[in-house]
């Protein structure tokens, strides 16, 4: 009697979410998936307009030079941004972490990128920032004296993909900042008590106390950022706002592209293509989180 | 008791039948966002239509540019949406399978028309564009903002360096800009939006438009061996190691281009009669505008009656309840005096053509008398959206100075 009580309350509860998953979530994934296979003009249209194209969709991605281009971007953004902002993002929560003055202030500033719209602050650096006419990085090269740097086109096919990396870093660096503090502050203070008793250094404390017990943070982290690679598209929207620039290119407005069509004039769409893109992509995040997983397991520590 | 009850009764009544629904709305989906000036005049000249004709009620929904990708799914859904604007070759081609057909209304004349037909009333020459893009040759969409997409330039600068008339070949052009750097001017930018535009006007100047739309979509690449390209390549080339491009070209960001013209530090862009109205903040009113068609290039087949022109346009829906009355809004926004003060106000051509152009576009008007051949945005070279960035950006480092024609060549070739 009492266990069938609690199949009741479980469906009670469980129900509602279960079925807005289904509906919001699962439903949606299926269709994409189906529509990958499909040849389709418009998003709008009936399935019964839909023709069958098996795998032509992904043939078409894997010829498309842009599309290769995008993924070398995100590939790019994953690994050199992944570094940028896991090392700078650390470093600057250990400081903080380590009893310095003003730390609310400090992880305020840090964070502060964060609570500005992308589309603000990606505008911002493009047009102030990198701008050849009375950009920062130019005035303050030419109050230094560096002519040469002063005159390099930020925004230039040779140079985009690393403006537009390093502008979207310096937000993100605020964002795992935050989560890595927490991650440290979690760890009871005991531990480095008792290791500075013992005579080890910040460094050692860090190496053999902080990182080990922030694996799990670790994962979850990677996990966010491989996430927030695999769907990038409004920097690379600000960067190249009208047609996609091969430097700033990624699947996400390679597939907007596909779907919604260019910005110019008359353009074929190819929605099956751009479904297409939306099932590599998660089949990427999915893989990603897999590997993670693996390579960093749980340890089942408890403090 | 009973009679009072009547008497609210009956009120109630006459009040909801005043109050009741117009007996025509119209729902507009506009391709301007409200603040710009087309869209003050255009909401102005609706207001005025609704006091003229008793029992009209239009809405106005501001989608700005949008309604690309907003117009499309909200018809698929049944929306109601009685009139539409956009691009002329886009609205035809793109949506045209949901526009009623409107020849019919073409012979009829309406109040702001003069007497004539409103045939009579418009440019022709718009009107069999329109045409030209339906696949039954039939008017699906009527124009109205028209441009011609040609060089724009400081007239001011080609006073000051001593150029007498504007350059109508590719030497010719060489010699202004020589003059113009020898006057202490930058003669020429461009901004990222419109680098395509460059190689596509010149190779079509050269080969037609139609010969750059195979080249572009040539999966062999084999195309890109002809000799027309190098030369194309070699002309930029030529012009960004003579020192006749903006230092900062390659780094470009529209509108950064645009600003250095409005700024009175360049001379010439390559782009469409817009331009006076999107950079007048910049310029204010009395900038002297002046405007040349892409010049002819040596050996080429195409000439200055071939340009890149067009209009917005609106088109009404197929399922519209009224047609007639929608129609009429569209005659009284394209014609007599709300066709002038749209022009006037954003410093734009008038569809009755003939009249009140702005002082700016003067050297339009000209170029656009003349214009025989229509070619498609940027003269073809956008035919493959694949292809298309990897020619932008391979073009940037070619007038950036980062590589040489013969490079870009083989970069296109790739």
């Amino acid at each position: 009697m009492k266990k069938k009580r609690h199949t009741l309350m479980k469906a009670v509860f469980l129900g509602p979410a279960v079925l807005s998953y289904l509906a919001v979530f699962l439903y949606p994934t299926l269709r994409t998936t189906v529509m990958s296979f499909f040849k389709v003009d418009s998003i709008t249209d009936a399935v019964s307009k839909w023709s069958f194209a098996g795998l032509d969709n992904y043939r078409t991605l894997f010829s498309s030079e842009l599309f290769l281009r995008s993924m070398r971007n995100i590939a790019g953004i994953w690994l050199y941004g992944g570094l940028l902002v896991f090392a700078l993002a650390l470093l600057l929560a250990a400081i903080l972490t380590s009893g310095v003055r003003l730390k609310s202030f400090f992880r305020a500033v840090i964070y502060l990128p964060n609570v500005i719209s992308a589309v603000a602050m990606g505008t911002m650096w493009m047009q102030y920032v990198y701008s050849s006419r009375y950009g920062l990085l130019k005035s303050t090269f030419k109050t230094l004296g560096l002519e040469s740097l002063s005159a390099v086109q930020w925004t230039s096919p040779e140079h985009v993909f690393g403006a537009l990396l390093v502008a979207y870093c310096f937000g993100m660096v605020g964002y795992f900042m935050l989560i890595f503090m927490a991650g440290i502050e979690k760890i009871p203070a005991d531990f480095y008590e008792v290791a500075t008793i013992e005579g080890a250094g910040k460094f050692r404390q860090f190496r053999l106390i902080t990182m080990p017990l922030m694996k799990g943070v670790m994962r979850t982290s990677i996990v966010l950022w491989t996430i927030s690679t695999v769907v990038f598209f409004i920097w690379s929207m600000v960067f190249s706002p009208l047609n996609p620039e091969p430097g700033t290119v990624t699947p996400m407005v390679y597939m907007y592209q596909m779907v919604f069509g260019a910005n110019m004039v008359v353009t074929e769409r190819n929605v099956g293509a751009g479904a297409a893109v939306g099932v590599l992509l998660s089949l990427m995040v999915l893989a990603i989180f897999l590997a993670s997983s693996k390579a960093i397991r749980d340890d089942g520590l408890e403090y | 008791m009973k009679r009072t009850f009547a008497i609210a009764l009956a009120l109630l009544v006459a009040v909801a039948a005043a109050t009741a629904a117009p007996a025509v709305k119209l729902v507009y989906w506009s391709m301007w966002n409200q603040t710009e000036p087309q869209a003050q005049v255009l909401e102005a000249a609706i207001r005025d239509f609704e006091a003229k004709n008793a029992g009209v009620k239009v809405e106005i929904n501001w989608n700005g540019r949008e309604i690309r990708k907003t117009l499309q799914p909200a018809l698929d859904n049944k929306q109601v949406i009685d009139l539409w604007d956009e691009d002329t070759e886009r609205v035809v081609k793109t949506w045209g399978a949901y526009a009623l057909k409107l020849d019919a209304y073409l012979a009829k004349s309406y109040p702001s028309t003069g007497g004539k037909a409103y045939k009579d009333a418009v440019m022709g020459s718009l009107l069999n564009l329109s045409r030209s893009y339906a696949a039954d040759k039939g008017l699906y969409a009527v124009p109205y903002q028209p441009f011609v997409f040609a060089f724009m330039y400081n007239k001011e600068h080609f006073d000051k360096a001593g150029i007498k008339a504007a350059p109508k070949t590719w030497d010719e052009l060489l010699a202004a800009m020589a003059k113009l750097k020898a006057a202490g001017f930058t003669p020429m930018t461009v901004d990222d939006a419109y680098m395509d535009t460059l190689p596509g006007y010149y190779l079509a100047r050269a080969k037609g438009y139609p010969w750059v739309e195979q080249l572009v979509k040539d999966k062999t690449n084999a195309m890109w061996s002809d000799p027309a390209v190098l030369q194309m390549a070699k002309a930029f080339e030529n012009l960004a190691k003579s020192g006749y491009l903006s230092k900062t070209v390659a780094g470009n960001k529209w509108p950064a281009g645009q600003q250095d013209v409005a700024a009175g530090d360049v001379t010439m862009y390559l782009n469409g009669t817009w331009l006076v109205n999107e950079i007048m903040g910049s310029t204010g009113p009395d900038f002297k505008w002046g405007t040349f068609s892409f010049p002819t290039v040596p050996g080429g087949k195409d000439d200055q009656t071939a340009a890149n022109f067009g209009a917005q346009a609106f088109q009404i829906n197929k399922n519209c309840k009224n047609p007639d009355v929608a129609f009429a809004l569209i005659a009284h926004l394209t014609t007599g005096k709300w066709d002038a003060e749209l022009a006037k106000k954003s410093y734009g051509v008038p569809v009755g053509g003939t009249t009140d152009w702005p002082v700016q576009l003067a050297e339009a008007k000209a170029i656009f008398n003349n214009l025989k051949t229509c070619y498609p945005w940027a003269a073809g070279i956008q035919a493959n959206v694949d292809k298309l960035p990897v020619i932008s950006e391979n073009f940037t480092k070619l007038v950036g100075g980062t590589i040489t024609a013969e490079q870009f060549v083989a970069a296109m070739k790739k």
